[in-house]
């Protein structure tokens, strides 16, 4: 049978042989190569049907000279990372990091149903005795009924800003991550849950579902608003679940979109018992756009949230530990703008110097009788000016100078590299 | 109130069966080939020598997967369907060249939950009358798509490898 199978290949290749270009021994060593290839295939899969059935994946092999079809049962790896060097004008102290690498797994069970994961580890070494993390980013199964109705559910990002859903190194400019969405958008944010999302029209896309939300009785640090707060699929407090929807607008070279969450934090006082019966509602909401036109590249971003009861998660805040506590959050704005001009282009050689302003704003519940006030670095403006050199298209080098205009100690000269795949 | 809600969801069930027929798969291959020449024309066939596999491999970064490449043409037109991966998975698409330049081109198959505006006809036209420079690159940018990264390098990729193809397949 296997050597029927083969001849009649050989002869089928042979009959479709041009007349032109190639010479014999050419064509075959490439038909000595199919005849191996054939015998692999053979030696490693069960025989083929004799006929499929109709709800069998079309052959797109016979078309591509490949047997690639719709891959059900592939498994893929994907990945990014990024390392920088800060050089800290005012102290002079200088740090090196491999702030993250990721990869994840993606498999494809068959037309409709796909699992998608990202585990990452950040700065290098895990242990109890380093600063590392080791955390899962992402975890979700989709299932896609078409392009305009898919289904989710799992550990899965959040559609708020630009940079949460697409963060590897290569697709932004800076050495690190802009701080409006990482100090209030707690990018990379993640909730477990469920949710449904599409494109419909001509470039739009929506997103929306349910989702864990926040505990505002985690909140830890008081530079970064909600974002301590943040439960990342972790044992997370459910009592209180939270809503999201987003509607971007997608051509090529512009992007236009906004969304919005929403949810109590309370947690019914899981992690704090003060909390018992706070609502201590949080909603943040943003729009961005991005637009590219001749080698210009521009990006800008408003987001806004508040955290209600926040006088009330203060107060339980100093009633848990009065020597770690602070005035919580209760309004977060952050806005900023950056403008990219592509100088250099010549094969995979990107060069892209850019400049962003920042402007973060987060208002503290103050408790003055306690001594928890606002703490000024809330108030800050940002000035970043660098350079992008993509030595392909998924594998960059940057440097840049950042001046904080409050918290001077942040004042730095880094460079880094960053890669996807 | 109530009449209303069941409307309404009636109308979201009919959209969603209407929606859920399209499926993933855009157009068969076959049906892009024989719109572009009215029929389904016997296959010519490119072989991959060691040297036109070293200028495949330069322009899609690996090695590529056939060793020969199947393709429909006229006197004028020449049809390649092409695939490479996205950020996850394969992409299948049509491209059709016509006098060394890109005459249209259709995303046949997309696979991955995200990024399928790259079948969208304003990034596709972005192709129109593309033609290789320098280096077996395109002759202009192509704006990208933001989220998208991955799969509008394929399709570039591929571009280029049609625009190859087609230049070899005529000796």
């Amino acid at each position: 049978m296997s050597k029927s199978v083969l001849t009649l290949a050989v002869a089928a290749t042979f009959a479709a042989l041009p007349a032109s270009a190639q010479t014999i021994d050419e064509k075959l060593q490439i038909l000595q190569q199919e005849i191996d290839q054939i015998k692999a295939q053979q030696a490693g899969k069960p025989a083929a049907p004799a006929s499929q059935s109709a709800s069998a994946p079309t052959d797109y092999g016979t078309m591509l000279d490949r047997s690639s079809g719709l891959a059900n049962g592939a498994t893929n790896i994907i990945g990014y990372g990024e390392a920088a060097y800060s050089k800290f004008r005012e102290s002079g102290n200088a740090t090196a990091d491999l702030a993250r690498f990721v990869f994840g797994f993606n498999h494809r069970f068959d037309e409709r149903l796909t699992v998608h994961s990202e585990v990452e580890f950040e700065h290098a070494v895990v242990s109890a005795d380093d600063q590392g993390e080791a955390e899962i980013e992402q975890a979700w199964v989709n299932y896609k009924l078409s392009d305009g109705v898919n289904f989710k559910g799992g550990l899965f990002l959040i559609p708020i800003g630009i940079l949460n859903e697409t963060h590897e190194p290569p697709t932004y400019y800076g050495v690190m991550r802009n701080q409006v969405e990482t100090r209030v958008i707690p990018t990379t944010w993640r909730e477990l849950g469920v949710g449904v999302h599409g494109l419909f029209g001509e470039g739009f896309r929506y997103d929306a579902g349910v989702t864990t939300g926040f505990d505002s009785g985690k909140l830890d640090d008081p530079l970064t608003g909600i974002r301590s707060g943040h439960q990342e699929g972790q044992l997370a407090n459910a009592t209180n679940l939270a809503v999201y929807g987003a509607l971007n607008y997608r051509l090529p070279g512009l992007l236009v979109g906004a969304g919005v969450f929403s949810g109590d934090t309370g947690q019914n006082g899981a992690s704090n018992p003060a909390l018992q019966g706070v609502a201590a509602r949080f909603t943040i909401w943003d729009v961005h756009a991005q637009y590219r036109v001749a080698g210009l590249d521009l990006q800008a971003l408003y987001t806004s949230g508040t955290l209600g009861d926040a006088d009330k998660v203060t107060a339980a805040m100093f009633s848990a530990d009065p020597a770690t506590a602070f005035a919580a959050p209760k309004s977060m704005k952050g806005w900023y703008v950056q403008a990219a001009y592509h100088v250099y282009k010549r094969g995979n050689f990107d060069v892209a110097p850019f400049v962003r302003y920042e402007r973060i704003d987060i208002k503290q519940a103050e408790d003055p009788a306690n001594g928890l006030l606002q703490d000024p670095r809330n108030d800050e403006r940002i000035k970043t000016i660098g350079v992008n050199f993509w030595v392909h298209p998924q594998v960059v080098l940057k440097a840049d100078v950042q001046r904080y205009e409050t918290d001077k100690t942040q004042n730095a000269f880094r460079v880094g590299a960053g890669f996807m795949f | 109130m109530i009449c209303a809600a069941r409307r309404l969801l009636a109308v979201l069930a009919l959209a969603l069966v209407a929606t859920a027929s399209r499926g993933e798969v855009y157009q068969e291959p076959a049906a892009f080939i024989a719109e572009v020449f009215g029929s389904l024309p016997a296959p010519k066939v490119l072989w991959l020598t060691k040297d036109l596999q070293a200028q495949a491999a330069a322009i899609l970064g690996h090695p590529p997967a056939q060793l020969r490449q199947r393709y429909w043409s006229d006197a004028r037109r020449s049809v390649w369907i092409l695939e490479e991966t996205g950020k996850e998975e394969l992409i299948t698409a049509g491209f059709v060249i016509a006098d060394g330049h890109i005459d249209h081109v259709r995303v046949l198959v997309y696979r991955e939950s995200r990024g399928q505006e790259v079948r969208q006809s304003s990034f596709l036209k972005q192709f129109k009358d593309a033609k290789l420079a320098q280096g077996d690159r395109l002759d202009r940018d192509i704006d990208g798509i933001v989220g998208a990264t991955l799969s509008v390098g394929a399709m570039e990729r591929m571009a280029r490898l049609a625009l190859l193809f087609d230049l070899l397949s005529h000796g």
